[in-house]
């Protein structure tokens, strides 16, 4: 752990606030070369979900697994090129904050779905008769 | 042209609230004219309104917290006096009132009480221990105070503007639906709670990158003071959960705005939903309250014990294990609602391992004061009073996480006197404890401690009183929120508790005239070194008050208890660390900002509640336009010379090293 905490720290002086990084020209035009690349692969992942929901051209039952699939590869992009979450070790903090959003959202949804699909268990079954 | 809005909706049927309002805001009026007239405005304009400094604002959310405190708690006198007097008779609110005043309590005392307190604590003390100049947002942070402010200006001109909510602290559909709420009252609540709320959520982003991304050189993760552990902790889950609160409460402005049926009972609604949504805010919630609350226990005993906190690493481990598990309980809240045995006995173990965690902390409290050098100075007196109130509230916690036994007990009064014993034994205890703690860091003076002492009795023995009788008459079957009850039984344990409220209204009165005796006295009671406590963090090493610049110099950390490794080097030296080299610093400029933010968020709040549509469009451009001045300022920092800091710095030197000179040198 302290390993880890000292790595955390021996790059002090190249680890800034959000906002706070320091440009020059050249990086502005490489950031933008990343921005319209990501941009780019969004808008094409988007333009294959909504083809894949219209054409014929595909077996039927696949494309609702196509679409999770192209939804995963949109939010890969936009954590990628948007977001700029990257291995590099200066991004230690945004993978351990992502790796924290994930889990939130995931307990928030999977604990929900559960919940609610065993909500009427208690009731009498004339009601889940109704349901 | 003015919405809903008539002459019609001032209470003047309802003298209670108008007296209460009209006196309250008179008094406000009063005390403006006052400041004015005496020439205060333009200091108060600058150094507290339009201050970016974290000391500052931190300052102003624990004042906003204690006059809520104050409003919230003739609330609590109200209903205890109802019940105290409601035996076979009417007693003096009648229901409709008693509905408004028990969900005003709730929401007041969670929302703008203990959560300001809190983030006023974290505000002031949390850049200190870390050893930075301020947060990583300066102006960020004065917009989230000023609507936090926002919400609870909202909800006080409920009380002469209108009414307000019925529902209770949280508003359950469908009773918070239109067709069963058609008044405005739950509109004030929803809307002051979501302009709130985005204050909440700033804070918490604010505070996360301050804590990672802000260290004295050599502040590593490691070697934070526990309170920075807890801060972080609570800011974490302030940014995972008040989005969901928001979002929840959106869906039911549009169900009773646009005709939306997320939470109706027809139309496809799901009533469930929103008590499942809620929750998962609201159990995070408790957390997000009380473990900052564990951080100033912790700070309080190490340094009252002169010994470091026991079990350091394993008190950083159990308060991030809480943080993740506060995210697996939520359940427990709801287990009588109709899920199935599995659903409700995963979530009642989960419930009941989170109290491995917390007992981990007690325990490590309890060996830190063991074989250590005890002062019992009132923080300490808040502390062991919480050690043993907190137990309690354990043991019922666990009690209640049993799903047959929820079945009895839910929606009892034992449920209230539950959370009151977390609420009031955990959260607000640690506060006054932290409140007595800082003082002298905020102000330069000590507070009272024969007054704090008597205040911690009264508050000890009046809580007690009050709520232990609730525990009984909860097992006893009497449900909360009753206006009215025909119980002989129950009769007795309810003049009880309205004693009980009385003796902490005396702690109350004890804690009003410590202020004001510790002000008079100030000269006496002043905190020359900055270092009154002899503490071990950060934030004792500089001056009471502390510079604008928090440190002349950003310390430099060599382990846990920073300041403690310092004056032991300086023990040993017989002198003083050398004079460093002074610089000139940078600092943030004051920006009105956020006030003006917050005065178009309070007329845009107040529009939306009376739908007075063109005036929220007007506020909303308002607001928008001080965003895109405050992005198109071109100067963003005053410079303090190098000589101004240097004649600072030498005056707490000078100081230090007298206190120095009069201690013995080490051994």
């Amino acid at each position: 752990m302290s390993d880890t905490d000292a790595r955390l720290h021996l790059h002090h002086a190249s680890d800034h606030a959000p906002g706070d990084e320091p440009v020059s020209g050249h990086e502005i035009a490489e950031g933008l070369l990343g921005y319209i690349v990501g941009l780019f692969l969004a808008a094409l992942i988007t333009a294959v979900a909504f083809f894949l929901v219209g054409t014929s051209l595909v077996w039927q039952p696949s494309i609702p697994v196509a679409l999770l699939v192209l939804a995963v590869a949109q939010m890969g992009v936009h954590l990628v090129f948007f977001l700029h979450i990257t291995t590099g070790p200066d991004n230690y903090n945004n993978v351990l904050a992502l790796a924290f959003g994930v889990l939130i959202v995931g307990l928030i949804i999977v604990g929900s779905m559960w919940i609610m699909t065993n909500m009427n268990h208690n009731m009498m079954p004339m009601n889940m008769m109704h349901m | 042209m003015l919405g809903k809005l008539t002459w019609a909706d001032i209470p003047l049927d309802q003298p209670i609230p108008l007296i209460a309002g009209v006196g309250a805001f008179s008094i406000v009026g009063l005390v403006v004219i006052y400041v004015l007239l005496k020439g205060w405005g333009p200091y108060l304009w600058r150094e507290w309104i339009t201050s970016v400094d974290h000391k500052h604002i931190g300052v102003m959310y624990v004042f906003l917290a204690a006059v809520m405190l104050l409003r919230g708690f003739v609330d609590a006198i109200m209903m205890r006096s109802q019940q105290a007097l409601a035996f076979q008779a009417p007693g003096y609110l009648p229901p409709d009132h008693y509905d408004q005043i028990f969900a005003a309590h709730g929401t007041l005392m969670i929302f703008f009480v203990a959560m300001a307190f809190v983030i006023g604590l974290i505000n002031i003390v949390v850049p200190l221990q870390l050893g930075v100049r301020d947060v990583a947002f300066p102006t960020l942070n004065s917009v989230s105070f000023w609507l936090t402010a926002t919400g609870a200006l909202l909800i006080n001109i409920s009380l002469v503007v209108g009414e307000f909510s019925h529902v209770g602290w949280l508003p359950f559909p469908p009773l918070s639906e239109l067709r069963y709420s058609p008044g405005v009252g739950m509109d004030y609540y929803l809307w002051s709670l979501q302009i709130s709320g985005v204050g909440t959520l700033l804070t918490g982003v604010n505070f996360v990158t301050t804590i990672l991304k802000l260290h004295a050189p050599g502040m590593t993760y490691m070697r934070m003071p526990v309170f920075c552990w807890t801060a972080f902790a609570s800011m974490l889950l302030i940014v995972a959960a008040f989005p969901v609160l928001t979002a929840t409460l959106a869906m039911l402005l549009l169900d009773r705005y646009l005709g939306f049926h997320f939470f109706t009972n027809e139309a496809g609604g799901n009533v469930m939903m929103f008590n499942n949504l809620i929750w998962i805010w609201g159990h995070p919630e408790v957390y997000i309250l009380v473990l900052p609350a564990f951080g100033v226990f912790s700070e309080v005993f190490s340094t009252y014990s002169g010994k470091p906190l026991f079990g350091y690493r394993s008190m950083v481990a159990a308060t991030m294990v809480i943080c993740i598990l506060s995210f697996t309980v939520w359940l427990h809240h709801f287990f009588t609602m109709g899920a199935g045995a599995d659903v409700n006995a995963v979530f009642g173990i989960l419930s009941m391992i989170i109290a491995v965690p917390t007992g981990v902390k007690v325990f490590n409290w309890m060996f830190t004061m063991y074989g250590g050098r005890v002062r019992y100075a009132s923080p300490m007196y808040w502390g062991i009073g919480f050690i043993v109130t907190i137990i309690i509230a354990g043991m019922t916690g666990v009690l209640l996480a049993v799903p047959p036994a929820d079945f009895l007990l839910h929606n009892s009064l034992f449920l209230v006197a539950h959370f009151h014993n977390v609420i009031i034994g955990a959260i607000l205890f640690g506060m006054f404890a932290g409140y007595t703690y800082w003082f002298p860091k905020a102000f330069g003076f000590r507070l009272d401690e024969r007054l704090g002492k008597a205040a911690f009795w009264c508050w000890f023995v009046g809580f007690y009183l009050a709520f232990m009788p609730l525990y009984v008459v909860g097992l006893m079957g009497m449900t909360r929120r009753m206006q009215h009850y025909d119980n002989p039984a129950w009769y007795p344990w309810l003049l009880v508790a309205a004693a009980g409220a009385a003796v902490i209204l005396v702690g109350i009165g004890f804690q009003i005239a410590q202020l004001v005796v510790s002000i008079r006295n100030r000269e006496e009671l002043r905190d020359t070194t900055g270092d009154p406590w002899d503490g071990r963090a950060l934030e004792w090493s500089t001056s009471s008050p502390p510079p604008p610049f928090n440190f002349a110099v950003l310390p430099h950390v060599e382990g846990t208890d920073a300041y403690w490794l310092m004056k032991q080097r300086a023990r040993e030296r017989g002198a003083p660390e050398p004079e460093p080299a002074y610089q000139d610093i940078e600092l943030p400029r004051n920006s009105a900002t956020g006030f003006v933010c917050a005065f178009f968020a309070a007329i845009l709040g107040f529009s939306l509640i009376w739908q007075i549509w063109w005036l929220a469009a007007l506020a909303f451009v308002g607001a928008f336009a001080t965003f895109v001045v405050f992005a198109w300022r071109d100067r963003t920092e005053y410079r303090i010379p190098a000589a101004e800091v240097a004649r600072i710095d030498r005056e707490n030197r000078a100081a230090r090293r007298l206190a120095l000179a009069q201690m013995e040198p080490a051994e």
